[in-house]
């Protein structure tokens, strides 16, 4: 019986590790502004935030709420796997210049409406 | 690259219950619970303290260390370990270089994975340890569970060869970046323990952090008197 609900365990968590992000949502960090600067998702799925830093500097994408950090090389893209996240807000910003680096991802029932610049 | 993620999940899983029904080693098992992340421009500088109160005494262990990344995925970190001993004796003890790999982006799969690496040679000793093993974090909404899994083994003329395992575990509520209760387990040779512990953050400008942690585990296993008070300064710059 333990045996059973173990091998149970394992191939459960070996589906769920194979389980990629599908969603992605494209976000330009230009003159240290995000845009869009709202990306609205949908709730319990995971989605990946893809970041494209036309600065000429690096930054740090920082959130708590999201629980990630993440540094945004200059003149390239970089990925940020989030969610599932549940219905609400879940602001970021930008570690070098916290004043206009500054977004938010709403998680919705309704999701993927997108942006708002 | 499927068959490495599928080859780490198994690998951390069959450690964990080698480790559940062999965890052994001995010297003092309540360190830190490490987090697999690693930040490309990240310098630190870090203080650690731990106080072993048992009925034959107190053993109070420092730590201080500096380091960085020196790449994407990897960060590299030396320390230099002072120790009290029950005679009240206060002295150099140890150094120590400690490796962190990020394996995975986070977020990607099911749990983020790191590895652990360490080598410590003891001050004015001809003994050695070496330590390898994995760190493991998985998300649950406002709740992150982070699992390290080591294999430890010293060696030296001053030391009976040996392996030894342990095993780490931190259950954090991500209430407020300045307040991250959580509740710690440690299981070692002889030792299981668990108690509260909490973690904070405080951010100046720039990528300048305060990062502060701290637990109280009491040892359960053994009738005898076991307590270990952990606290932990992370200044990143």
């Amino acid at each position: 019986m333990t045996k059973r609900l173990f091998n149970q365990f394992i191939c459960c968590l070996l589906f769920l590790s194979f389980n990629a992000a599908s969603k992605e949502y494209l976000i330009i960090l230009k003159d240290h502004l995000f845009y869009p600067s709202q990306i609205i998702i949908p709730t319990n799925q995971k989605v990946k935030l893809l970041i494209e830093n036309q600065d000429s500097t690096p930054e740090e994408f920082d959130s708590f709420d999201l629980n990630r950090e993440k540094v945004l090389y200059p003149n390239r893209k970089s990925i940020i796997y989030i969610g599932p996240l549940s219905k609400g807000r879940y602001d970021f910003f930008g570690e070098f210049s916290p004043n206009t680096a500054r977004g938010v991802v709403i998680a919705t029932d309704k999701g993927d409406q997108n942006v708002d610049n | 690259m499927k068959v490495i993620k599928y080859c780490l999940n198994i690998a951390f899983i069959a450690f964990c219950l080698l480790l559940t029904k062999h965890a052994n080693a001995d010297g003092i098992v309540v360190d830190k619970v490490y987090h697999p992340y690693v930040l490309p421009f990240e310098r630190e500088f870090e203080w650690r303290l731990v106080s072993h109160q048992t009925d034959s005494g107190n053993i109070l262990a420092q730590r201080l260390g500096g380091g960085g990344a020196i790449s994407d995925t990897i960060a590299v970190e030396g320390f230099i370990v002072g120790e009290r001993d029950d005679n009240g004796d206060f002295g150099l003890k140890a150094y120590e270089i400690e490796l962190r790999w990020q394996l995975i982006e986070q977020g990607k799969l099911w749990a983020d994975w790191g590895a652990l690496f360490e080598l410590e040679k003891k001050h004015n000793e001809d003994v050695y340890e070496a330590t390898s093993g994995f760190v493991l974090e998985k998300e649950f909404g406002k709740t992150s569970l982070t699992m390290n899994a080591f294999l430890v083994y010293e060696w030296g003329q001053d030391i009976q060869n040996e392996w030894e395992t342990e095993f780490r575990a931190q259950y954090r509520y991500r209430y407020r970046s300045a307040f991250q209760p959580a509740v710690e387990v440690y299981v070692g040779e002889d030792f299981f323990g668990i108690g509260p512990g909490f973690i904070g953050l405080y951010r100046f400008e720039g990528q300048k952090q305060l990062k502060w942690e701290a637990g109280f585990i009491t040892e359960v296993s053994q009738s005898e008197k076991n307590h270990s008070f952990r606290l932990a300064l992370e200044f990143e710059f």
